[in-house]
């Protein structure tokens, strides 16, 4: 009986309220462009791809935590652990390589650990990253300590140092390589939760456990791989960490970066219940908040009205993506019978 | 003399008309089936009456007052109940607290009075012939003391019609019995009732009169005693579709499942063999254990004792995932809860269970799956829109067909259907009784649970009826009929398997 007027309108609301992290963004970028008027620059705006990076890709597992119904708070101690430890390696062994690798793997191990507790032993995700959030910080400022430092600090020395920074600054056709993996890691975790068997798992499981188990699904290992997958993007995170900063203090590394990811991925639509969302927003919401830290160096004013501004943002964008559908059924009722 | 008189109510959702110039009354004291089909437009008319939707047209007449404007708390003060399908209880108060909720008796100190509220109640009760514990968690209810309650919550109410919709889905032969004692009661004191059943038996065992909806317009009112449950079935699909004989004499495969000794939690030592391209119906009242074995058989419930074989092959259970790569299928009971993945689309919902099975090849093939869903879809008539389409946007026969295709894309050859025409409309009943002889006839194998023992003439081999966690009695085709199924399924009648 749908005629195909309704439809087309259906369309271009339901289009709305699912990309309406592409608004927000949106809005958010003008502002930038006024404010900074004509100190805009291309390299400018190419810094907020790179100043994303870190916590977009660990955003990216938030992202799929939260699409399960769960949750991971652990991320923020995870850059702590595995790139103050990843500096300890790297000064021992002068090897990107291996580096690289103990960042995976160990992020890989710290989502396990997770994700065994969580899909296994079925405790709750919020306690157990909680408690993990407190045990993989301390574990790296207690090793810190007992080593005399008061930083995980990379070795200038050494000769991959030059070639393991420039990394982090470096650009390929103006593009900063930073801000390309992310991209990479975004088209990745798109594809796979669109186009893939385990990506639809994953929905499956946030939007009615109790059907996707009897659809066949295997909820608990899908629930595992969930964090391991988070706990290697937070590995990855670290590598980038280590590649722009040189350096690891583990107290403040990564600190409220759980927050913002969660806020990153709210703002790009994805249902803290579960089973809804586009991982695409996760760049946008990430962006989105990089964007306003350099909004407020720009304009001068104290960093610690930042949260402020942040906090707001976000719940402005749910206040959005809540009346988005309402506005539209009563916009629709109005055009029926006015 | 008439409670209710409803004249020419006509409501249409964004453009579309549900229902068109519908009258329907009620007189004081009687028992008024309303019938049709899912989509008839039943629920809409009972939610305007109700005070959930308003209305485009028409007049409401309720005790003689035209009531205008309805809302929730205006319907329900003029003494309009309407008793959900899902129970609208607080499970963690106890059964006085739900009773006097927002009515509560206070102490002068502005305490609560449990000691008359409590008094109260059972006296309510005591005056309903109901048995529940006043000081019990309605979370401790079962199912039927929980619609006992609900209506006699209305009753303190001072309702004086009351709404039920499908109140006997989740009740045994025994709890519908006393549902039935109590709406007679109430009835002899003036109590009307609208009383909304896809089971035709119910509705000629104890309504007085009934109106028939079909696609939105009233179709025939009249008196229960002046027609048959062959004519109703008929004017509610509007076609004899209802009436055709389905079943089709097949000859059997070899023995493709088979349960020996099989116990788990919930049934005890049921053996039975199962040949490729049977029918067979399972029944037994709530708690028999049909249910609970069906699980068993899928892996989804340990399997605590006996063996179970699958072409021969034992398997160990406990694992979905080997059920379903041995050719087992289950569409569960419950199928909001159970089957139907809220947030995808029909196609996603389609594909969820074979995804499984083909982890092979990681990436999804959306057009060869789009092919697979257009077979499906013609081949069970399902009636969609777009493949993306959200599966809520479907009717309950339809997101029915969806599950089944889910299972048929899994290439299974035994079939569990744990009362697969629940909730469903007649139309879809049949059809869903037609796919499954033509399943058989293609060798697949389909064993159904469901309480409806007219179903299970349609279409089975062979019927078994649970009691208690075993099997008490198999029946061959031809023995089946409802006394008899009913009297093994009661433990009045005791069989050799018993």
């Amino acid at each position: 009986m749908e005629t195909k007027t309704t439809k087309k309108r259906k369309s271009i609301g339901t289009i709305l309220s699912n990309y309406s992290f592409v608004l927000i963004f949106l809005a958010i970028f003008i502002a930038y462009i006024i404010i900074n008027g004509g100190a805009t620059t291309w390299s400018g705006v190419m810094n907020i791809l790179r100043h994303s990076a870190v916590v977009g890709i660990i955003a990216f597992g938030m992202g799929l935590a939260i699409i399960t119904g769960g949750i991971d708070l652990s991320v923020g101690s995870m850059l702590a652990i595995i790139a103050g430890f990843a500096v300890v390696l790297f000064n021992a062994t002068n090897s990107i390589f291996l580096t690289f690798l103990f960042t995976l793997a160990a992020g890989g191990v710290c989502g396990a650990f997770n994700g065994i507790l969580i899909g296994r032993a079925k405790m709750p995700a919020f306690i157990v990253t909680l408690a993990t959030m407190l045990i993989y910080r301390s574990i790296s400022q207690y090793y810190l300590r007992s080593t005399g430092s008061s930083i995980y600090s990379m070795d200038g020395t050494l000769s991959s140092y030059d070639a393991f920074y420039s990394f982090g600054q470096n650009k390929i056709l103006t593009i900063p390589i930073v801000g390309i993996v992310l991209i990479i890691i975004t088209i990745i975790m798109v594809f796979i939760s669109t186009n893939t068997k385990f990506g639809k798992e994953i929905f499956a499981i946030g939007s009615n456990e109790k059907a996707a188990l009897l659809a066949g699904i295997n909820v608990d290992h899908i629930r595992v791989l969930v964090y391991v997958i988070g706990g290697v993007l937070a590995g990855l995170s670290s590598f980038l960490w280590l590649a722009m900063n040189g350096s690891v203090d583990p107290a403040t590394i990564g600190k409220s970066n759980e927050m913002y990811a969660i806020a990153a991925v709210v703002i790009g639509g994805i249902s803290m219940s579960g089973g809804k969302g586009r991982l695409l927003g996760v760049l946008f919401g990430s962006m989105s908040y990089t964007i306003i830290d350099k909004i407020i160096s720009s304009l001068g004013v104290d960093a610690l009205i930042n949260d402020t501004i942040k906090g707001s943002i976000l719940l402005l964008a749910v206040f959005i993506q809540i009346m988005l559908p309402v506005l539209r059924s009563r916009l629709a009722k109005h055009r029926e019978n006015p | 003399m008439e409670i209710l008189k409803m004249t020419g109510i006509t409501k249409s959702f964004s453009g579309v008309t549900v229902i068109r110039d519908i009258d329907f009354s009620v007189e004081k004291g009687e028992v008024h089936a309303l019938l049709g089909e899912n989509g008839a437009g039943k629920s809409t008319l009972m939610n305007i009456l109700a005070g959930v939707h308003d209305y485009d047209s028409g007049t409401i007449v309720f005790n003689g007052e035209e009531m205008k404007d309805i809302t929730v708390k205006r319907s329900e003060s003029a003494g309009i109940a309407f008793v959900h399908q899902e129970l609208n209880l607080f499970n963690d108060l106890k059964v006085f607290e739900n009773i006097f909720l927002e009515k509560e008796i206070l102490t002068r100190l502005g305490t609560l009075n449990k000691k008359e509220m409590i008094r109260k109640t059972y006296e309510l009760f005591d005056s309903l012939g109901v048995d529940i514990d006043p000081e019990e968690m309605v979370s401790e209810l079962e199912t039927s003391k929980k619609q006992l309650l609900e209506i006699a919550k209305a009753i303190f109410a001072n309702a004086e019609l009351f709404i039920l919709d499908e109140p006997t889905t989740s009740l045994n032969n025994n709890e519908i019995d006393h549902l039935f004692a109590l709406i007679s009661r109430l009835k002899a004191q003036g109590k009307s009732f609208i009383f909304i059943s896809h089971k035709l038996n119910e509705i000629f065992t104890i309504a007085d009169t009934y109106t028939i909806l079909r696609n939105g317009s009233f179709i025939k009112a009249g008196s229960i005693a002046d027609t048959t449950p062959e004519e109703v079935a008929q004017l509610m699909v509007g076609s004899s579709m209802a009436d055709s004989a389905i079943y089709h004499e097949r000859a059997l495969g070899d023995v493709i499942l088979s349960l020996d000794k099989l116990c788990g939690e919930g049934f005890e030592d049921v053996s039975l063999d199962v040949r490729r391209g049977e029918v067979i119906g399972l029944t037994g009242l709530k708690g028999a254990g049909v249910t609970e074995m069906m699980q068993a058989v899928f892996g989804a419930r340990h399997i605590t004792d006996g063996k179970l074989y699958i072409n021969g092959k034992e398997m160990a259970g406990d694992r979905i995932s080997s059920a379903m790569k041995n050719g087992v299928a289950m569409v569960a009971a419950n199928r909001k809860e159970n089957s139907v993945i809220h947030d995808f689309t029909i196609l996603e919902n389609v594909f969820v269970s074979e995804h499984t099975l083909s982890k092979k090849h990681p990436i999804i093939n959306r057009k060869k799956e789009l092919e697979n869903y257009y077979e499906m879809k013609d081949l069970l008539n399902i009636k969609a829109n777009d493949p993306e389409d959200s599966i809520l946007s479907l009717s309950g026969g339809n997101q029915q067909k969806v599950i089944l295709a889910r299972w048929l894309s899994t290439g299974a050859d035994i079939f569990l259907m744990d009362n697969p025409t629940q909730g469903i409309d007649i139309g879809a009943k049949a059809e869903i009784y037609k796919l499954i002889m033509e399943m058989a006839k293609a060798g697949k194998t389909v064993l159904v649970n469901t309480l409806e023992i007219p179903e299970i003439q349609k279409i089975a081999d062979r019927c078994v009826v649970f009691f208690h966690g075993h099997i008490q009695k198999i029946l061959m085709r031809e023995e089946i009929t409802e006394e008899e199924v009913m009297l093994y399924a009661t433990n009045v009648k005791q069989g050799p398997e018993g």
